[in-house]
């Protein structure tokens, strides 16, 4: 049985869009109708849903959404009863009866609008502007401009500045003319570049050990943005505020320091030239002082004077920590290492809490605001990603972790997000995710890259999982990839369970609202169905409905959220347990006969899932910095389920002469001295040379025309890598190694140790061993079969 | 009385400076018919002659090798009191004969006989070498001149005196008898004051003249807009006295014509490189006169060249000076009699009036080891320092130190020094020299800590030596051995220099500092508000920064930076070799820091065209400006900060009210109007600085060596109350330019801040004054920052800066005693070595009150009120002041008229001779800006910051300014009396026709009545009319000699002031006339009373005390 639970490694991602047309996937597709049977389940109802994913099929409407009354206020949707003859809808949802306005009076059985086509669950409106004026002024200022404001660290030496410019000038290069581009580089001191003054280079120099409201920001630096704004707030009056983004604006404007990227390349690039490390003397013995929590501060405060609703995003390159001021994670002093897990274990981490608070007030002012923090952070030291996680997580921003500006990692990361075409990540801004369901079904709260706008009412859950207590949530930045898992709390009220009207079916419409990347405002409308399950009896159903790579997805994003808000919550045992009980409940078994024990295939792999969940980055912390896991967490959060799974349980393919690519065991055993192995561990991907492969091109085989074939497949796997790397933000880190080299450490450390030291006799000639005393797969799976069918 | 006099040099001191009346009696017996008219108070003016003929005239010169300072004044005829005192027919000088004698050798600017040339040439060395008694009579002409060793004359040699010289002396006694009144009563032989040969033309100044000569020369016709400042005379006609006086301006750079027409191949300029631009000796640190240093010929220490074996303890060296023994007559003028009912009696041109001496005279300090009385603070003279300081650098308010604290009080005069230690020399005196004793630092008495100085007395073989200071006795280090001579002097006495001079400077060592010496920096902060924007003085600062900047020391330890302020402070990083400047702008004015670790402040010679293109850019770079607020607080505080580890100048150019950021001020003065109920009452508070807030900022300042100079270019209420206590805590000062204009304040600006960089100065300085025991220091009073009671923490320290030090006793002197006084001043130079300049000061001590009033100092003590009077300003309401002040006034007459005057009249009175201008002066200072009720605010305030530093000779003038007419100049020059001719400040002296000049040091007023010839005002400023005159005026030089004769009196006087005045247009019938009469101190103004009706008052209060 463990075989075969090794054997469907990799299988559950195959399909062609595992995602569906919806972009949603749920742990479980069949919902138990009560409260009991749901905690019965073991694995917590949760949907994932990829708001804005691209889909080549996007129905896109050119008017505004049909609403049912409020306070339901659904999106008319194919679940929709209609009678064409009364011209009146019926809400799934509320089961509301709603006319249809006029101008949908030509609909028919023949002719239905867009958004009634049953295959159309997801549509996307695209209105025009609300009424003429507004039109005529988008029209005039073109495409509104998205702002990129760069906050550049300069605590750093010679070489990693000089690779910062270089990234920096390529972006430049990058960034469409109109883009309103900023600059804040610090170091000891915050300097905002003033870059609409002509004269001489203007920059604004703030201390960096104070903290600073941005109220005070804006009046040192004379911007007054309220009295100039448009009456209308918010996205929808995004038109307005992009005309006025661009229009004309007295000195006293923030343009003084947001320019048209056409207009400042110049000046920026000879400020790069010009830029300097940080010139504050260092201290012997002392960290540079860095005070990235003011020039956040007031980059912050800065994007504070623009338009609400403009499309802004803070990119910060931070090259170390924070040592100074506010968001300060370490002091000066050398002889203080920065924060462990252990230090944050035992809260002996002076600089955390206040740390995180202030970030924590930062991500409010950004979520207020609609602005997005990126963070790219390259240095070999931890710079506060543990800290800056909240800022970034409930802005929606970016984030990317390397150990140099001059690595891959960041330069190729970096270089995606101003790119477009096939390439953009389709970065949009000020993203908002309602969602509407049936009756019965309460939402708890969300997992991924967004915040909690705290609108709260009938659906709200008592239980509050992550963002909660709301029924919709701001993502100021979301891309193509970005995943929000939701979690369902099913509490069937009094009245719903009165066997009256037994729906069969639950309804829950995802509306999401976002402005695209071209900087037009749109709204996504994504209803989908599942079935209700009743009773205790009909476990075959719910087997049925089982999405194992979702469950095991959603419960690595719950267990992370635990592992970071309970203080000495034990992961690991968590994990086993539900895994016991969830055997135990839908297992097929006899009591205390272990070797009677057999799972459904839609829960076969679930095991092995966890067996590497625990034993992945996101459980055992205490491998990594908190900056990495917090890193890990953070995209594990944000990513497809596919990608999330990727991270748990990395992929591994085997190259050889006699075979195709194919996919292998991730074990030790999968390793052999003729085969290259191909490991996509989804934050690095790694080619692995067998010690007689990592001969033959040391001999240079490759390279002789009569060993073509072997040059074929040296090239293949970096063929297929790419493809993985291309795809990908952030941008793995690719290592090549061969067996045996020091590298190859990559690669054992996710492969089941099947054969350690202690069974080292037994392993065959090319193989190889891991040096561990963690168990194996089977040890782990004979232990679940045994406690499973305890009684 | 007379009998106690103790020694020869304390002649009854008429001021010499000033004559007493434009129609001067053209003859002795006129001015005795003048003194008849004087006689109102019932005057017995024969009582009072026979004291001339008591004075024992003391015959026998040729034996006394020492001679009382007057008596080597051959060279300077003009002396006044030696003109007052010889009997007529005697005195060829004080008669009519002067004029021509006057004209002929003892002046100054025309080019003296070769004889006296040859002084500057051979150097001190040589002559003083010259036996005492040798000295042939040329060598006595020649003598008048800087190098000349007064002691060598035996006033036998004076060929060309009538009188002998001794004969001086013992001219008081006649005075003190005199009942005359006024000015001649000083005079008795009516020496009319024209007559006076003195008066050297102020051309002759050869020192003091503001660092630039250039902005008053040509510069009025092509004023600054980018006058290089190579040539600074071009406009100058070249037969102009002054056109070779740059040279002898030490700090005036370029300009290198010799004083007294040396050649100019001779200038000092190609001497080794000084520290100021001018002067060419390493040895001193301020630009030395020029000769001088050639005839060191670059020897940077003096030691070797101490000059005469003259020794300082000894005895005079003939029996036959017994000078003590001449009767110490008081001199005296009494001037009002019993009927004071009839003040119409009072000719009100015989009252006493400043007569301004116009000839240089050599003043030795000391003389047969007694201390001369130095000459007044006003008047022109040459020291020769024989163990006394120069009274430039310090003087007391009276001559003779009185031996008990009681006798003080009795006699109402106050006891205080004036130290101004970087007072400007002139050229021909012998610069102060410097002593490097080495590793082991300057000698210092173990117990007080006193410096070595002339008055500490080696004893037992010289292996042991008594402080002076506190009498303790301590070890002569093995290696300043030196055995005594038989005169008990030391023998190497004369060979080093803090043995024999008064003032000397040594080399610090490693243990008077506590870092290296620090550079010399200059940090300018440039308001750049839309006010100031609009007014042009933004533009007005950057121009002057940027051509002042030639004018900064050279070498690499002159340091620049920039910033300009208005709700923010902008920094500029001039370090950027290729780079136009980077300007770094710090928002948060409560809380403010500087935006970068280095580059705000650098060497000038890196970034001199960087800056000089950035103040360029400054005006149009804020061109619009709307910002109108002023964070002048902030902007300060910043620019510490950058100076911080470093210390320096910080020169602040401010336009408006500072209003927000650390520090800002309301505009208390509209809130006083608005509350004028409570205003009255509490006006003076409004004088007081508004919080502590600045005074804390300014303490902290002065922690770290920054000094803060303020230009104030505003056309509106600054509250410079508060302001002004930042440069008065840090040693810096305030300049006001009220209301600003452009047009006609650009080149004060301009050269204000030239002489602010340029002129003699130190920096991180610590200045302590030490006394003998008996005596001890009361209170320091000036611009300094005190930190703990002794001592005085200056963090910068410059040649116009004065510090008054009070004293009172704490124990009894014995009769016939000396009362040391040494200032010790700690400080770095501009190129940055650390020096002690020690300046010694030895008053004899008297127990008699006569002594006190005949010894008294006016120009001193009035200092010295003054600044008490300042002090008191905002701490109590004016008319309380004014009667504080007048009080003094009458309280001191009256100790003279009741202890002292013989005279037993009641009905007269009576004012001692060295203090016969007192109620004169006492009155103007009642009058003054200050003391008025009709100032503004500000300008009371600026006044009290401006007196506080203010210099006696500077002190005097503000108080009680000169005017002279102008249209009348070419006329003048004829006399030579060019600047001496002035006018009493009185309305009747103006005339209807008449153009005047009245400069008080600080302003100067042109008064241009309303039926003056067109001619003349075409000549003058080019129009027809007086109303055609611009306001703002800007003084030309039009192609005519009138013109150039007013340029040249105009820029003679700013030389004499080291200021550039700030001419101003008073029409007649104008609101611009109201500027003026206020200055008409003789007048009756409203609430004040006239010179006579002052008399009168003054004479009925004594009398009243009297009874």
């Amino acid at each position: 049985m463990a075989a075969d639970l090794a054997g469907g490694g990799g299988g559950g991602a195959a399909a062609a869009d595992p995602d569906g047309p919806d972009g949603v996937r749920m742990t479980w597709n069949a919902w138990p109708r009560s409260k009991v049977e749901a905690s019965k389940c073991v694995i917590p109802v949760a949907a994932c849903i990829a708001p804005i994913r691209a889909s080549p099929s996007l129905l896109v409407l050119p008017y505004a959404p049909l609403r049912c009354k409020p306070p339901c206020a659904a999106v008319l949707n194919p679940f929709a009863r209609v009678d064409f003859a009364a011209r009146i809808w019926i809400c799934p949802i509320c089961f509301s009866r709603n006319h249809f306005p006029p101008h949908y009076a030509a609909i028919s059985e023949t002719n239905v609008p867009g958004e009634l086509y049953p295959q159309c669950t997801t549509v996307e409106y695209a209105p025009p502007p609300h009424d003429a004026a507004a039109a005529a002024a988008a029209a005039a200022a073109a495409v509104p401009a998205p702002i990129f404001l760069f906050v550049l660290d300069t605590c750093l030496i010679e070489e990693e500045l000089g690779f910062v410019k270089s990234a920096m000038r390529r972006a430049l290069g990058l960034l469409p003319d109109h883009a309103l581009v900023g600059l804040v580089t610090f170091g000891t001191q915050v300097h905002l570049h003033e870059l609409g003054f002509s004269d001489l280079s203007k920059i604004y120099v703030f201390r960096g050990t104070k903290e600073i409201s941005k109220e005070q920001i804006l009046d040192q630096l004379g911007l007054f943005s309220a009295g100039i704004r448009p009456g209308a707030a918010g996205p929808p009056g995004y038109p307005k505020a992009g005309l006025q983004a661009n229009g004309l604006h007295p000195s006293g404007s923030v343009n003084r320091f947001l320019l048209p990227a056409s207009d400042c390349e110049y000046t920026l690039n000879a400020l790069l030239d010009e830029l300097q490390t940080d010139q504050w003397p260092v201290e012997a013995g002392n960290r540079s002082r860095r005070c990235t929590g003011v020039a956040l501060s007031v980059a912050a405060g800065l994007l504070g004077a623009c338009m609400p609703g403009t499309g802004a995003r803070i990119i910060a390159l931070v090259g170390g920590p924070c040592t100074e001021g506010p968001g300060m994670i370490v002091s000066k002093d050398l002889s203080e290492p920065v924060r462990s897990h252990k230090d944050l274990d035992k809260d002996a981490a002076p600089h955390f809490h206040k740390a995180v608070k202030f970030y924590d007030n930062l991500a409010k002012q950004l979520v207020n605001q609609g602005h997005v923090l990126d963070l790219f952070a390259s240095a070999l030291d931890q710079v506060g990603v543990a800290e800056m996680k909240v800022a970034v997580e409930r802005t929606g921003g970016l984030v990317v972790l390397a150990e140099s500006f001059g690595h891959p990692v960041f330069k190729d990361s970096f270089k995606r997000i101003f790119e477009d075409g096939e390439q953009s990540l389709g970065l949009s801004f000020n993203g908002t995710l309602e969602i509407n369901c049936s009756k019965d079904i309460k939402i708890q709260g969300a997992i991924g890259p967004c915040t909690s706008l705290e609108k709260k009412g009938a659906l709200c859950a008592d239980t509050v999982i992550g963002q909660g207590n709301t029924t919709s949530w701001r993502m100021c930045g979301l891309d193509r990839s970005t995943c929000l898992t939701v979690f369902f709390d099913i509490s069937p009220s009094e009245r719903s369970s009165q066997p009256g009207i037994p729906n069969p079916q639950l309804y829950i419409q995802f509306l999401t609202n976002y402005q695209n990347p071209e900087g037009q405002m749109r709204l996504r409308v994504t209803t989908i169905t599942r079935k209700w399950v009743d009773g205790s009896a009909n476990t075959e159903e719910l087997v049925e409905g089982f999405d194992q790579e979702t469950a095991a997805v959603v419960l690595a994003r719950y267990i992370s959220l635990k592992m970071e808000m309970e203080e000495e919550f034990d992961a690991t045992r968590w994990l086993d347990r539900s895994l016991i009980r969830l055997c135990s409940r839908f297992g097929d078994y006899r009591k205390d006969d272990p070797a009677s024990f057999t799972l459904h295939p839609n829960f076969s792999i679930f095991p092995q899932f966890m067996f590497n969940l625990r034993r992945s980055q996101f459980v055992q912390v205490f491998n990594n910095s908190p900056d990495e896991t917090a890193y890990f967490r953070m995209l594990l959060n944000r990513e497809s389920i596919t990608n999330s799974v990727v991270m748990i349980q990395p992929s591994l393919l085997s190259y050889s002469f006699n075979s195709p690519p194919a996919p292998a065991l991730l074990d030790v055993a999968s390793i052999s001295a003729d085969h290259i192995l191909l490991l996509d561990a989804y934050f690095s991907v790694v080619i692995f040379h067998g010690m007689t492969i990592a001969q033959w091109r040391n001999m240079g085989y490759q390279n002789q025309p009569e060993h073509q074939a072997f040059a074929q497949l040296l090239q293949a796997p970096q063929d297929d890598a790419q493809i993985i790397i291309r795809d990908r933000f952030p941008v793995p880190r690719l290592v090549i190694c061969d067996q045996h080299g020091s590298q190859a450490r990559f690669l054992l450390a996710k492969l089941n140790p099947s054969a350690t030291y202690n069974s080292a006799h037994e392993v065959a000639p090319g193989s190889d061993v891991i040096f561990t005393d963690d168990v194996s797969l089977q040890v782990f799976c004979e232990h679940l079969q045994r406690l499973a069918v305890q009684s | 009385m007379a009998s106690s006099q103790p020694f020869p040099s304390g002649p009854p001191r008429p001021r010499p400076g000033f004559s007493p009346n434009p129609n001067p009696n053209p003859n002795p017996s006129a001015a005795a018919d003048a003194i008849q008219n004087l006689q109102i108070g019932r005057p017995p003016p024969p009582s009072a002659v026979p004291g001339v003929a008591a004075a024992p005239p003391f015959t026998s010169p040729a034996s006394r090798p020492g001679p009382p300072p007057a008596a080597t004044s051959l060279s300077r005829p003009g002396h006044p009191p030696f003109a007052s005192r010889p009997p007529p027919s005697s005195a060829p000088i004080t008669s009519n004969g002067p004029p021509a004698f006057g004209l002929g050798a003892p002046r100054f600017p025309p080019p003296p006989p070769a004889s006296q040339q040859m002084p500057p040439v051979s150097g001190p060395a040589t002559i003083r070498a010259a036996s005492p008694s040798a000295a042939p009579p040329q060598a006595q002409v020649a003598r008048s001149f800087p190098g000349s060793p007064p002691s060598a004359h035996p006033p036998s040699s004076q060929p060309f005196m009538g009188p002998p010289p001794s004969s001086q002396p013992f001219m008081s006694p006649q005075l003190s008898s005199q009942p005359l009144m006024g000015p001649l009563s000083s005079r008795p032989f009516g020496g009319p004051p024209s007559s006076q040969p003195f008066g050297g033309p102020p051309s002759s100044r050869p020192f003091g003249g503001p660092p630039s000569s250039q902005p008053f020369g040509g510069p009025s016709s092509q004023p600054f807009g980018g006058l290089p400042a190579s040539q600074p005379f071009s406009g100058l006609p070249a037969s102009q006295p002054f056109s070779g006086l740059p040279a002898s301006q030490p700090f005036s750079g370029p300009p290198a014509s010799q004083p007294f027409s040396g050649p100019p191949a001779s200038q000092p300029y190609t001497a080794p490189p000084m520290p100021f631009p001018g002067p060419p000796t390493s040895s001193s640190p301020f630009g030395t006169p020029s000769w001088q240093s050639q005839a060191q010929q670059g020897v940077p220490s003096m030691v070797s060249m101490q000059a005469p074996p003259r020794m300082f303890g000894m005895p005079p060296h003939t029996p036959g000076q017994t000078m003590a023994s001449v009767p110490p007559v008081m001199g005296h003028s009494p001037l009002a009699g019993h009927q004071v009912s009839t003040p119409s009696k009072i000719d009100p041109n015989q009252i006493p009036r400043p007569v301004p001496s116009t000839s240089v005279v050599l003043f030795e300090t000391r003389q047969g080891n007694q201390a001369n009385i130095p000459p007044p603070a006003t008047s022109d003279f040459i020291v020769k320092d024989n163990g006394n300081c120069s009274p430039r650098l310090m003087r007391c308010t009276m001559n003779q130190i009185p031996c008990t604290g009681d006798l003080l009080s009795t006699s109402s005069m106050p006891l205080a020094l004036m130290v101004q230690p970087f007072a400007l020399p002139h050229p021909s005196e012998e610069p102060i020299q410097v002593v490097d004793f080495g590793e082991s630092g300057p000698l210092r008495c173990s117990r007080c800590k006193g410096y070595v100085n002339p008055f500490m007395r080696f004893v037992d073989q010289g292996r042991h030596f008594t402080c002076n200071l506190c009498g303790f006795t301590n070890e002569t280090p093995r290696d300043y051995y030196c055995n005594l001579g038989p005169d008990g002097r030391r023998r190497d006495a004369d060979e080093r220099p803090e043995l024999c001079r008064g003032t000397v400077e040594f080399v610090a060592t490693k243990e008077y500092m506590v870092r290296d010496p620090m550079p010399a920096v200059f940090f300018f902060i440039i308001d750049v508000t839309m006010n100031a924007i609009q007014t042009g003085a933004t533009a007005a600062a950057c121009t002057a920064v940027s051509q002042a900047l030639a004018e900064l020391p050279e070498g690499p330890r002159t340091m620049v930076g920039v910033a300009t302020f208005d709700s923010s402070i902008h920094f500029y990083n001039l370090k950027r070799a290729s780079q136009q400047p980077l300007m770094l702008i710090v928002p948060d004015i409560q809380d403010v820091y500087t935006p970068l670790h280095t580059d705000l402040i650098v060497q000038l010679t890196e970034c001199r065209q960087n800056l000089e293109q950035l103040l360029d850019s400054i005006p149009n770079m804020f061109e619009n400006n709307r910002v109108t607020e002023s964070a002048f607080g902030a902007a300060i505080k910043a620019g510490f900060l950058a100076m911080k580890p470093t210390g320096g100048k910080l020169l602040v150019f401010q336009s408006v009210l500072p209003s927000v950021g650390i520090g800002s001020l309301s505009s208390r003065e509209a809130e006083g109007r608005t509350n004028i109920s409570s205003g009255d009452k509490e006006a003076h508070k409004l004088l007081q600085p508004a919080d502590k807030t600045l005074k804390t900022m300014a303490i902290e300042f002065a922690e770290y060596q920054v000094c803060v100079d303020i230009f104030l270019t505003t056309q509106t209420f600054v509250d410079i109350a508060s302001i002004s206590v930042v440069p008065r805590t840090t040693g810096g000062q305030v300049y006001y330019y009220y209301p600003f204009s452009a047009v006609s304040d650009t080149a004060k600006l301009y050269n204000d801040l030239r002489w602010n960089i340029s002129r003699p100065q130190g920096f991180e300085a610590v200045m302590r004054v030490r006394c003998s025991q008996g005596l001890q220091v009361q209170e320091y009073s000036g611009n300094f920052c005190k930190r703990i009671p002794t001592d005085i923490d200056l963090p910068a320290i410059d040649c116009d800066k004065t510090i008054m030090v009070t004293f009172k006793h704490d124990d009894k002197f014995q009769e016939g005693s000396e009362c040391g006084f040494q200032c010790a001043l700690l400080y770095t130079t501009v190129y940055g070595q650390r020096r002690i300049r020690i300046i010694n000061l030895s008053l004899p001590c008297t127990s008699m009150l006569s002594n006190l009033f005949r010894s008294a100092d006016l120009d001193t003590q009035f200092a010295c009120f003054l600044k008490q009077a300042a002090n008191g300003v905002p701490t109590s309401p004016l008319s309380q002041v004014r009667d504080q002040i007048t009080n003094l006034c009458i309280n001191i007459l009256h100790s003279y008229r009741k202890y002292c005057a013989t005279v037993s009249s009641s009905g007269q009175l009576i004012l001692p001779e060295a203090l016969k201008l007192l109620p004169l002066y006492t009155l103007a200072l009642v009058k003054s800006i200050g003391l008025r009720n009709d100032g503004r605010l500000d300008d009371r305030s600026y006044w009290i910051s401006h007196v506080a530093s203010l210099s006696i000779s500077l002190a005097i003038p503000l108080v009680y300014p000169r005017m002279i007419s102008i249209h009348d100049l070419a006329s003048k020059e004829e006399d030579g009396s060019l600047l001496s001719a002035t006018i009493p400040l009185s309305s009747e002296h103006i005339n209807e026709d008449g153009i005047y000049l009245l400069e008080n040091g600080e302003d100067g007023l042109i008064y241009v009545a309303n039926m003056v010839n067109s001619d003349i005002l075409q000549q003058l400023f080019g129009v027809s009319s007086a109303d055609g005159i611009p306001t703002q005026l800007v003084l030309q030089q039009f192609d005519n000699d009138l013109s150039k004769k007013l340029n040249d009196v105009v820029n003679e006087i700013r030389r004499q002031r080291c200021s550039y005045l700030r001419l101003r247009l008073c029409r007649k019938g104008d609101p611009s006339g109201m500027f003026f009469f206020p200055y008409m101190v003789e007048d009756k103004a409203p609430g004040g009373l006239s010179y006579v009706e002052f008399l009168v008052h003054v004479h009925r209060q004594i009398q009243t005390k009297m009874a």
